[in-house]
């Protein structure tokens, strides 16, 4: 067993019985959130390349582009609003009057055009600097108030890249101040237009964070101070919520019944993330006589598959029925209904029908899987769906040999030729965000990285439709056609039975519900840095 | 002994060299950073930049050039992950494990001594049973498993100390006595052994015979000699837990080098590890280093061998 299970089941149990309040909680005018990871912990939006970011520079900058804070997916940010242009290769944004950094200079077009700049330099590593890079043509200062992207070609979905909903491309950082104190200076004492004030940092260890004095657009900070805690072990992070040490702290599913036996209240943040499985390399000469060359075979592989057990059971009821690939309930783009009706019949639990459609496929006395089980950073649970998903096919007759693989040895399988992939299904992960086109084009055209239904020297019939159907999304200016060319594609893919979708996982936090009142996070985003400044105290609005 | 040191310090910067070697290939069989810093959706030409942005484009005997030329002038890289000197992010958290280490050792030992001692006088009595059997326990006694139950012991129920983190005096204590127990064991068996093969010494019974006390010769003869083996464990414990506390410093979300350690691995930050690895060698090499004259000085047949 492992150490971290096994650490976490110990303390789980001990939480379950009960205990004394302890003398060491944090004062009442500090929110603390233990986090279980600070990412690189450099205050630099530059400069780190993942999700943790999100935690801790969110408090600190905006982003030109912001949050639907009710549905999830994209709404204003410093850009009260925004329009593309009718050919549709320049995006003008419309800034907010009256921001101000924490310094006191005013928050300006130049600062936008310097931020993004500044994030498609070459020193930058941040996770969208590449494709920043590919998309922007160049930046245009209107006015004080008004900036003008062009684009290298039609980018619907440019504005939605300039938000934290999907990464950190879009945060604003001070010009003046940067281009005064030089880089090294910035992170070092770092200023945004946040809702937060970067007090320190201590490394492997903290952040910490002061309320602005005056209202913000985001909203007031409710607490005088923000503490972001690195504390490693959920066992810990637990322990320390429920002494009141910290006030939220991250978990995994796992921890969830011990939490609320321990008194804590749940947040849980829907559709951060989908669950799939998917095949490898079915175009290819060599996997011609596979079974699972077969649609009928990868549909009946789906219809085994009793996805409200795993809900139930391997995620503690704390997640959800999936959309199509990569789409979730707040997918822009997309006919939301009618792709919801779809996946309550299409991806039910049918094993009659299943079996049916094997032996149809000539495959009724079953046949031989390789099953790569896999879990992307951050989602260790994945495991666990792999191993039900796995039993689920044994009970239809199909001999899975599960290969049990971590990621990082996994993950190089998947580039270039996929030679030890092909004719192999392997579980998967996709992110929570707003539009499906993006992770579209990674998984499904020819060119892109993952290319499961051809790539450009073995581009079938269907490879060849889901180019043309993705190119017709892309380009198209029209929201109704759009969103109609979408349905297409989400429909070829569906309808491939190639990627699946097996459960549409959610964030989930224990709180403390003596150190923070009733707050609702945003949906598809798991990390709570724009929501910090929403939180009431207990006493504002309790738990209910 | 100066030529013996000198001796010793060659044969340091022999093993530095084969250590920085083993360890800049070693790193690199466990993966690519890249994978774990680009998104799901990156393309052949992100991943490039990155590559080329970290320095990891480079063909790998350049890169290893780039790693001994630098180690030899004190710069052992940047951090893939922080973007930092590698060097500078170790140092920053050494500091932490090293407020730690003293007060489990000093701990340790104030126990284990007395202990031993007791138990190797009244060997085969119920005190060195008791003893004994608390050493067994010590040694068995899973950290992680230590640790939560004094978290939940000391935070939960009673309430009467902080359940992880750095902070004020009241922080140390759970980690501190969760490493100390562990350094106790060993310590106190060891010292009870060493004891009782010193007291059947000759010089021993001759002491015994000039009619000294019992408390003189073995707190004052025996003692010093049976300390010897226990120096020499001291600092291998030591140098073992500057960066082996990983456990301990897990579970209370210390930030010492252990968890550094972890954290390069698991982020398969190269420089980091090398750094780490690299300046834990030197650290173990100096500890051993102060222990071999330690144990000279103890010793006189060490110094004139």
């Amino acid at each position: 067993m492992n150490i971290r299970i096994f650490l976490n089941l110990m303390l789980g149990g001990f939480l379950a019985v009960g205990g004394a309040p302890a003398a060491h909680a944090a004062d009442k005018d500090t929110l603390v959130i233990a986090l279980d990871t600070l990412g690189a912990q450099v205050m630099d939006p530059i400069m780190d390349t993942r999700a943790p970011h999100a935690h801790y520079h969110a408090p600190v900058w905006d982003s030109l582009v912001g949050f639907d804070l009710e549905k999830g997916g994209i709404g204003p940010g410093v850009a009260e609003r925004w329009e593309v242009a009718a050919d549709g290769k320049s995006w003008t944004f419309y800034l907010r009057k009256s921001l101000r950094f924490h310094n006191g200079d005013p928050v300006t077009a130049r600062d936008v055009k310097f931020s993004l700049e500044r994030k498609m330099s070459p020193e930058s590593i941040a996770s969208g600097a590449a494709a920043l890079r590919r998309a922007v043509d160049r930046i245009e200062v209107v006015d004080d108030l008004t900036v003008r992207v062009h684009t290298k070609g039609v980018i619907p979905y440019f504005a939605a890249s300039l938000s934290r909903a999907v990464f950190m491309e879009g945060s604003v950082m001070p010009k003046k101040y940067i281009e005064t104190v030089g880089a090294k200076g910035f992170r070092e004492k770092p200023i945004g237009s946040g809702p937060w004030k970067f007090v320190r940092s201590v490394p492997g260890d903290r952040i910490e964070y002061e309320a602005v004095d005056y209202p913000h657009w985001r909203g007031t900070p409710q607490f005088k101070r923000l503490t972001l805690l690195l504390v490693p072990e959920q066992s810990t992070r637990l322990a320390m919520v429920r002494t009141g040490e910290a006030t939220i702290g991250s978990i995994g599913p796992e921890a969830i019944k011990e939490a609320r036996v321990g008194g804590m209240k749940i947040v849980s943040v829907p559709g951060t993330m989908q669950a799939v499985y998917q095949f490898w390399g079915l175009y290819r000469p060599e996997a011609k006589g596979s079974p699972l060359a077969d649609v009928r075979v990868r549909e009946a592989l789906s219809l085994a598959i009793d996805r409200q057990q795993i809900v139930d059971h391997v995620m503690g009821k704390q997640a959800q029925w999936p959309m199509p690939f990569a789409t979730f309930r707040y997918s822009s783009d997309m006919s939301i209904p009618r792709w919801d009706d779809w996946a309550r019949t299409a991806l039910r639990y049918d094993p009659a029908r299943a079996r049916q459609l094997l032996a149809e496929a000539g495959h009724g006395g079953g046949f031989k899987l390789t099953f790569w089980n896999t879990a992307l950073p951050g989602t260790p649970f994945m495991v666990q769906i792999g191993e039900a998903v796995a039993g689920f096919w044994e009970k239809i007759g199909v001999k899975v040999e599960v290969k049990t693989t971590e990621w990082g040895a996994f993950d190089p399988m998947t580039r270039g030729e996929q030679k030890a992939l092909v004719g192999t299904a392997s579980m998967y992960r996709t992110a929570g965000r707003p539009e499906p086109a993006p992770r579209y084009i990674g998984s499904f055209n020819s060119k892109g990285v993952q290319h499961l239904l051809g790539d450009p020297q073995n581009c079938p019939a269907i490879c060849q439709d889901a180019d043309r159907a993705y190119e017709a999304v892309v380009s198209e200016r029209d929201d109704a056609k759009r969103a109609a060319a979408a349905n297409r594609m989400i429909e070829l893919v569906a309808k491939s039975w190639i990627a699946v979708p097996i459960i549409e996982g959610m964030g989930y936090w224990a709180v403390n519900p003596k150190g923070v009142g009733f707050f609702k996070p945003i949906p598809g985003r798991h990390e709570f840095g724009d929501v910090t400044e929403r939180m009431p105290r207990p006493e504002q609005r309790p738990w209910p | 002994m100066q030529r013996y040191i000198l001796r010793r310090l060659l044969q340091g910067a022999l093993l530095l060299f084969i250590v920085a070697l083993v360890v800049f290939a070693l790193a690199r069989v466990s993966g690519n950073p890249i994978d774990l810093l680009v998104r799901e959706d990156a393309t052949a030409e992100d991943r490039a930049h990155l590559q080329k942005a970290l320095g990891l484009d480079r063909p790998m005997h350049e890169q290893l050039y780039i790693f001994l030329t630098g180690a030899v002038r004190g710069d052992l890289g940047q951090s893939i992950r922080y973007r930092r000197s590698a060097a500078e992010v170790f140092f920053e958290r050494l500091p932490n494990t090293l407020k730690l280490l003293p007060l489990a050792m000093a701990g340790a030992l104030a126990i284990a001594i007395p202990l031993g001692v007791l138990a190797a006088v009244y060997r085969g009595t119920l005190v060195d049973r008791l003893a004994g059997g608390l050493a067994v326990l010590g040694i068995a006694t899973p950290q992680f498993w230590l640790g939560i139950v004094l978290i939940y012991v000391f935070s939960i129920q009673l309430g009467v100390l902080p359940s992880a983190r750095m902070g004020g005096p009241s922080h140390y204590v759970l980690p501190a006595v969760t490493l100390g127990v562990f350094l106790l064991a060993g310590m106190m068996r060891l010292v009870r052994s060493s004891l009782l093969e010193v007291m059947g010494s000759e010089f021993v019974k001759l002491a015994r015979l000039k009619g000294l006390s019992q408390t003189i010769v073995i707190w004052k003869h025996c003692l010093r000699n049976a300390l010897i083996p226990v120096v020499t464990l001291f600092g291998v414990y030591f140098a073992l837990l500057v960066t082996g506390a990983i456990v301990t410093e897990t579970v209370f979300a210390w930030p010492g080098v252990g968890r550094l350690t972890y954290e390069a691995v698991i982020f398969r930050d190269y420089p980091l590890l090398q750094a780490v690895i690299l300046l834990k060698a030197v650290i173990v090499l100096s500890v051993n280093l102060v222990v071999d004259i330690l144990y000279a000085y103890l010793d006189p047949r060490v110094r004139y061998a």
